[in-house]
């Protein structure tokens, strides 16, 4: 028996020795798991994608036939009309009102758990922003629609205060309706980095900024702002891309007109339209890597 | 023991697999299903049809049988169609689809044949529905007739105080934003049919389409909201966004169990409507529960609480004697002409094929 246990205890000695002496081997062995799992599950399953778009199908079957051709993507830019390409931009244009709302937002509720509040009470407003993550996001969304439904919250106390006659139905199933959700389900992902970038700045900095005569707006301007840069970046790709893919909001609260998600959500569930689905969620993939592009070329990404 | 139980099944199964192999080539061999004497395999997963694995049957059939039901529900025909068929096809072994897919599943491979000396209501089944053409392929039967029902017009008595009697009024400005339909392009038959003359809706010209889609066109800012699920359709008329709409039996029967005053009916346009089947995976894993659900499926005792749950008709003659003669009657269970007039969902192939349906739906939504 203690001869056994020696043994592994050796072996165990013989690979750390081993690893210690052979620092490639020590790198590959902790990275290794996680590049396979990128490999299979991002690179290859995104390679998968991209080939679907190229090959066509068999309407009746929905099965893929390895023809290839560019049909989807002349469908995707000038199909039906321009129908993709208004969808498309429907979904960049309400992508990017969420993300400003969120930044606008988040910035002062950020600002006053980094700068105002006691430290004591720092941990419970942060918990405050992060708890309704724990909720399902289906839960969320079908609290809105409560809210701003026909016998909803809003249209009762509007009714009950006589501001309004009858129950309005502009506030649920349209656009208004999705960007109300939007905003608020991912306003903790904008939250968390502007205040983690916004608490890092030294008292110190903004005490010199007031000792030099800098006006508040002037501080904000020229030293609040250009430091937290990083955290808004951050908190703006999160609500990007999240708006820019998500299919469940629309869905719920949304209207007859279509969003980026949903659009690639019907075509693979509801139409059996694989080649076009791919071709659409690549169109997301290389508008996200865009923005990613751009964010870095601002130089925001660097203080990540 | 167990050892030798699972040898046992694998030879039933491998059996089982092989026949249908083998019957593909030969078409008059008849199929072999699994020894359904036997003891299940403990599992069994399911793509279903909202109410279709409701819990006040499953947990009957899983004290029954052992067989523990995995069930995953689809809210259109081509969602059914796409869960079935993900990860390869053999991740589920039993799907409910309506005629509009169940042929898709057979041209595609993705359903295998079944033993109908193996299903013991079989004979039972009203006779228009034991061979059907949405589920019988070369005398080959892929599909046990299960329920069957009409797409209804539902509305809320309390604002409608005067039964509509035409589906015009689904495009009628005095509803405006009071309006639901479905967000599913097989909707476009229903148009075709009530407006546009089609005799066989799901077989329509490039001409009708077209009219079709200015027609869904006109009707898109009346309409509050396209439902996918059936509980969508629910919570607009609970919260009274909606008022008036097309649906399915369930929806009526689930808002009146809810104390709602909502009726339904059949206008007189005529309607579409769905007739449903169990199918087996060409790669089930768990065939023998497969089969006994679907026995227990179509009993009559058992077609009785589909009916109270989803309010279709059942495929079952039998079950009158269990609902007695008013609600068989209610149900049309026998009534063959009844059956006759609903337009059953079919997959478009010509002169328009679904293709073309599902552009011209993504163009109505916009």
């Amino acid at each position: 028996m203690g001869g056994g246990a020696r043994l592994s205890v050796d072996g165990s000695r013989s690979l750390s020795r081993f690893l210690y002496a052979h620092p490639r081997g020590r790198l590959g062995l902790l990275l290794g798991p996680a590049v396979a799992w990128l490999l299979v599950f991002y690179v290859v399953a995104l390679a998968i994608l991209l080939l679907t778009s190229l090959w066509s199908q068999d309407v009746f079957t929905a099965e893929i036939v390895r023809h290839w051709n560019t049909d989807s993507y002349s469908k995707l830019f000038s199909g039906q009309n321009g129908l993709w390409l208004r969808v498309f931009g429907r979904t960049l244009l309400l992508a990017t009102i969420v993300t400003v709302v969120d930044i606008a937002l988040a910035f002062p509720l950020a600002w006053f758990m980094a700068r105002v509040l006691p430290p004591r009470w720092r941990t419970l407003a942060f918990l405050a922003v992060v708890v309704p993550l724990w909720s399902s996001i289906l839960v969320r969304i079908f609290a809105w629609r409560t809210i701003l439904g026909g016998s909803g919250v809003l249209n009762t106390f509007l009714v009950d205060t006589g501001l309004i006659a009858h129950p309005s139905s502009a506030f649920l199933y349209n656009e208004t309706a999705i960007v109300i959700t939007w905003c608020n389900v991912w306003l903790p992902f904008m939250v968390l980095p502007i205040f983690t970038a916004l608490e890092k700045i030294p008292d110190s900095t903004l005490e010199a900024a007031r000792d030099l005569g800098a006006s508040t707006w002037t501080m904000f301007r020229t030293v609040v702002f250009p430091l937290a840069l990083p955290g808004v970046v951050a908190g703006a790709i999160f609500v990007f891309a999240l708006t820019m893919g998500d299919f469940v909001a629309p869905q719920l609260v949304g209207g007859g007109s279509q969003v980026l998600g949903g659009a690639i959500k019907d075509r693979f569930g509801v139409a059996a339209d694989y080649p076009f689905g791919a071709a659409l969620a690549s169109l997301t993939l290389v508008t996200l890597m865009g923005f990613l592009f751009l964010s870095r070329r601002a130089g925001a990404l660097e203080n990540l | 023991m167990t050892t030798f139980l699972r040898a046992m099944l694998l030879v039933t199964v491998s059996c089982w697999v092989v026949a249908c192999g083998s019957d593909s080539n030969k078409k008059t061999t008849a199929v072999k299903g699994p020894d359904t004497s036997g003891k299940g395999e403990g599992r069994l997963n399911i793509v279903n049809w909202e109410g279709y694995a409701d819990p006040s049957y499953v947990k009957l059939f899983e004290q029954q049988t052992g067989c523990k039901v995995n069930s995953v529900p689809a809210g259109t025909s081509d969602e059914m169609f796409t869960k079935f068929r993900s990860g390869g096809g053999g991740q589920y072994d039993l799907v409910s689809p309506s005629g509009d897919a169940s042929l898709r599943l057979i041209k595609s491979g993705a359903v295998a044949p079944l033993d109908t000396s193996k299903l013991s209501h079989f004979k039972d089944l009203a006779p228009q529905l034991q061979s059907p053409a949405f589920n019988t392929v070369d005398g080959k039967n892929y599909g046990l007739s299960f329920m069957w029902g009409a797409d209804v017009l539902i509305y809320n008595a309390d604002v409608i105080k005067t039964p509509p009697t035409s589906w015009a009024d689904l495009y009628s400005p005095k509803y405006k934003g009071k309006i639901t339909v479905p967000d599913n392009p097989i909707q476009i038959a229903d148009p075709a049919l009530q407006f546009f003359g089609a005799s066989n809706p799901f077989q329509i010209d490039q001409g009708t389409l077209d009219k079709v889609k200015a027609k869904l066109l006109a009707q898109r800012p009346l309409v509050r909201k396209y439902w996918v699920l059936a509980s969508d359709f629910e919570q607009l008329f609970k919260s009274k966004d909606a008022v008036i709409g097309a649906g399915w039996p369930l929806m009526t029967n689930d808002l009146q169990k809810a104390g709602l005053n909502v009726k339904e009916v059949l206008p007189k346009e005529g309607v579409t409507g769905w007739s449903d089947s169990w199918m087996i995976s060409a790669k089930a894993k768990h065939p023998i529960c497969a089969y006994k659900y679907m026995n227990f499926a179509t009993n009559p005792k058992i077609q009785a609480k589909v009916a109270d749950v989803t309010a279709y008709s059942p495929a079952n003659t039998k079950t009158c004697a269990v609902v007695g003669a008013a609600r068989c009657k209610a149900l049309h269970i026998t009534d063959t002409k009844y059956y006759d007039t609903i337009k059953y969902w079919e997959t478009p192939t010509a002169p328009t094929n679904y293709r073309q349906w599902t552009d011209t739906w993504a163009e109505v939504r916009g």
